[in-house]
């Protein structure tokens, strides 16, 4: 940690923020203490709604017309932010204190070349002319890691990749060498690869300006690698707040505890061995090619050759029962993609066995393979109608497939569906608006298993969850596995989750199936090397890793 | 629906255009009996006469009283309006959903057809579609609710394209649905609200269609008492009496813009991104 000038860059005290509502006020932060010391990243995890955004926002000045603020303050180098007027304000933002926002994709304009965005920065704050502005920039690029920057300040951002953009972005906000920077979430948008290269510069960045930082995150796990400590906000409140370590290894709240240990740890496996004597292949794919995009009406006729975007590249898996496989990939891999085509919602090339029988296309798809394969979506929100109420959505499957005991009235068969997934059965008569995000979830899951299905594909089905209820979702699947033997398919980004749960893990990579391992060996040293790749690019949470980040002393 | 009518009112069109709708409606229901007059009963010796106490909007050609006309006249007039655009969306919305859901090559050429419907002006469409099938009140509301279906359609397909993507709509595919559950039970129940609103806005289209109709003497026929038949009636005698011309004149535009209001108020109601 930096020692010398342990000088407060950042001073927040006894803050409050309301948002007036039709409904009343909406206390979104509640008496805030912070500080952030020079040359220090502090840490601020909380889930979604916890208010972490918004402080970023206040501490900007630039909140939206219905906020109000109760009272506090917040203080820059000793400056009090909060008596500011705009115009003051306006000189402050970009050049004092910048921010890092979490998609580069939406942060940079579009119609302005890269070069134009970031000189603009230094011509608004530092004063210098268009062609120092620019000399200057082209030094800022390479500074963060760019390989030809002179290019890359020619380039619109569509033609530069996430992980460039945001190195762009990060060059803008150290441009005016600010006194504080924030960065919201400023890899969730990314890769795990690139995320880590991302972390790894930001990190060298303020070790080497001594600049002081907030860093915003929902994965306590990520900030855990940057951050020298860290606050932890619940409902617009800190909960707690200590040094990195202190945090891991002896958090003192409740609310600490329950967070560190719902970061998925691939030390503590949650499903027993598979017996490997079992039953053989419940599902075999062979060489399943997806294409997108179909060629344009009359197009053939004027000579256009019609180039189709691959979405799988004949991918070959076999899901034996019983097992919970993990599809593992980053987005744009593929994964998706192929659990559509084996649902039957991408039209795909290739054999799928299932059970002994071969099918070819989606026509061949009949009730039998529907009622065995279920499927559960990434988001509940959109899996779900809006406008059907959850007992509807699940008397569909019952409808379809008939009921598992036949005897049972609908309303029982319902009942009993929600009973299974732990939610109360007077949920029947709700819509899925009243409902919260896992609720939700749980609903979905209670669908997909109403026709007592042998195998199961859930597409990233956490990770539009918080931690906690990511946390307690899984518990759930493994329970029903372990009720019914149904086999998974389990597709996520989470490496560190998949390790957790799969007996085996598939490795994709833009289309291509790269290699499929027991879970065990994932991490060993003769896998692939994107596989290599993968594994050094997630972090493992603090409390058994203590060694492994070179980012802290 | 308590908190949504709130909402709605609290917008300033939205209240204006409640509170025009809703009276449009309490005198379709009881105009003829709160109507001072008889609307067909003649009396000479009154005719062309300007608002007086005794007739409080003025009498006609034929000295019949115009306020109880209107009175009258509202059922027949709003009544056929809100029928034939309802026919309108209901039909397409219906084809704008299937379109949405068939895609490819399907989608294309209905999407085509109706472009080419489209090309024709409306009026003109409707006056076509009038006189293939004669002229009666009938023959024009058919007539102005094919004119509104492709329109509609379109509308509903751009929306339906969107819910098509959602993942309710893939989970109902992939169990196996048949399509004509998801187009109706998972599709159309979450297209229909900014169907709402347009419909509510060609409700007032419909009532100027119709008057337009009326009044080209292709829709209804006297001695009916509707309205854009009354300004038809009435420019013969302009120069006699303009009050004639004015008031049903009024009357369809207040009804017009009542329901655009209600339909700009709806709009902002039910989409709060806006």
């Amino acid at each position: 940690m930096v020692t010398e000038a342990p000088e407060r860059v950042l001073d927040i005290s006894d803050y409050s923020l309301d948002y007036r509502t039709v409904t009343g006020p909406f206390h979104v932060l509640k008496g805030i203490e912070l500080s952030v010391k020079r040359g220090e990243i502090l840490g601020l995890v909380g889930e979604s709604g916890s208010g972490k955004t918004s402080l970023a926002w206040s501490i900007m000045r630039y909140l939206p017309r219905n906020a109000e603020e109760v009272g506090g303050s917040i203080m820059l180098s000793g400056e009090e932010l909060l008596l500011k007027s705009p115009r003051e304000m306006e000189k402050v933002r970009g050049s004092r204190i910048s921010m890092v926002f979490q998609d580069p994709g939406t942060s940079l304009n579009p119609t302005l070349s890269l070069g134009q965005q970031l000189s603009e920065v230094l011509l608004a704050h530092r004063g210098l002319s268009p062609q120092q502005a620019w000399r200057e920039s082209i030094s800022l690029l390479a500074d963060v890691g760019i390989k030809t920057p002179a290019k890359m300040m020619k380039r619109m951002p569509h033609e530069a990749s996430g992980g460039e953009k945001q190195r762009i972005i990060i060059a803008a906000a150290f441009a005016c060498e600010p006194e504080f920077i924030i960065f919201d979430e400023p890899t969730t948008a990314l890769d795990v690869i690139t995320a880590r290269q991302i972390i790894d510069l930001l990190t060298q960045l303020q070790t080497r300006t001594g600049v002081g930082a907030l860093y915003i995150s929902h994965d306590l796990a990520l900030v855990s690698q940057a951050a020298h400590r860290i606050a932890v906000i619940h409902r617009g409140e800190i909960v707690e707040q200590g040094t990195t370590d202190r945090i891991f290894e002896t958090p003192e709240r409740d609310y600490t505890k329950m967070l560190v240990s719902a970061s998925p740890d691939p030390r503590q496996r949650l499903v027993e061995k598979r017996d490997e004597n079992a039953k053989g292949d419940l599902l075999e794919a062979k060489d399943i090619t997806v294409h997108y995009g179909r060629p344009p009406f009359l197009s053939g006729l004027v000579g256009h050759v019609h180039s189709p975007i691959i979405g799988n590249r004949s991918v070959s898996l076999a899901v034996k029962s019983g097992e919970i496989l993990g599809v593992v990939g980053e987005s744009g891999s593929g994964k998706s993609t192929l659990a559509k085509a084996l649902v039957g919602l991408n039209p795909f090339s290739g054999e799928i066995v299932f059970d002994g029988r071969s099918i070819r296309g989606i026509r061949d798809m009949d009730r039998n393979y529907r009622r065995n394969v279920q499927i559960i979506f990434q988001h509940p929100d959109a899996s779900l109608s809006p406008r059907q109420k959850i007992g509807e959505i699940l008397s569909r499957p019952l409808k379809l497939y008939g009921r598992p005991e036949a005897t049972l009235p609908q309303r029982e068969a319902i009942e009993r569906l929600l009973a299974q997934v732990r939610l109360p059965a007077a949920y029947a008569d709700r819509y899925p608006h009243q409902l919260s995000g896992g609720e939700k979830q749980r609903v979905a899951i209670a669908r997909a298993f109403a026709s007592r299905p042998r195998l199961v594909i859930c597409d990233e089905i956490t990770s539009a969850l918080d931690v906690s209820v990511q946390a307690s979702v899984v518990e759930l699947l493994i329970a029903l596995q372990r009720q019914f033997g149904t086999a998974y398919l389990f597709i996520t980004h989470d490496l560190n989750l998949l390790r957790q749960i799969a007996h085996r893990i598939a490795v994709m990579y833009r289309g291509d199936l790269i290699e499929i391992t027991d879970a065990g060996e994932i991490a060993s040293n003769e896998r692939a090397d994107y596989t290599r790749r993968l594994i050094g690019a997630v972090p493992l949470p603090p409390s058994h890793a203590a060694t492994s980040f070179p980012n802290r002393e | 629906m308590i908190d949504f009518s709130k909402r709605l009112i609290r917008s300033p069109q939205g209240a204006a255009g409640t509170i025009i709708v809703l009276l449009a409606i309490v005198i379709a229901a009881v105009g003829p009996d709160i109507a001072p007059y008889d609307p067909s009963a003649m009396s000479p010796l009154l005719r062309y006469r300007g608002p007086s106490l005794a007739h409080l909007l003025g009498t006609d050609e034929y000295g019949r009283d115009i306020l109880s006309r209107l009175l009258f006249g509202a059922r027949s007039t709003v009544t056929m309006a809100v029928l034939s655009t309802f026919l309108g969306t209901l039909v397409g919305s219906l084809i704008g959903t299937i379109s949405a859901f068939l895609g490819g090559r399907a989608d294309e050429a209905i999407m085509r057809t109706l472009d080419a419907v489209m090309s024709i002006p409306s009026l003109l469409f409707a006056l076509l579609i009038v006189n293939l099938l004669g002229s009666n009140s009938v023959n024009a509301l058919l007539a102005v609710a094919i004119t509104f279906t492709p329109a509609m359609a379109r509308i509903t397909r751009s929306v339906a394209l969107a819910v098509r993507k959602q993942d309710y709509v893939n989970a109902a595919i992939a169990r196996g649905e048949r399509g004509l559950y998801v187009v109706t039970r998972e599709m159309l129940p979450n297209v229909i609200a900014p169907v709402i609103v347009e419909t509510t806005i060609r409700v007032s289209f419909a009532i100027m269609l119709f008057a337009t109709l009326s009044f080209l003497g292709l829709g209804a026929q006297p001695p009916a008492q509707e309205w854009g038949l009354m300004v038809s009636q009435a420019r013969q005698y302009m120069h006699l009496s303009a009050w004639m011309l004015i008031w049903p004149s009024a009357a369809i535009a207040i009804v017009a813009i009542g329901f655009n209001l209600l339909g700009d108020g709806l709009r902002d109601v039910l989409n709060p991104r806006l």
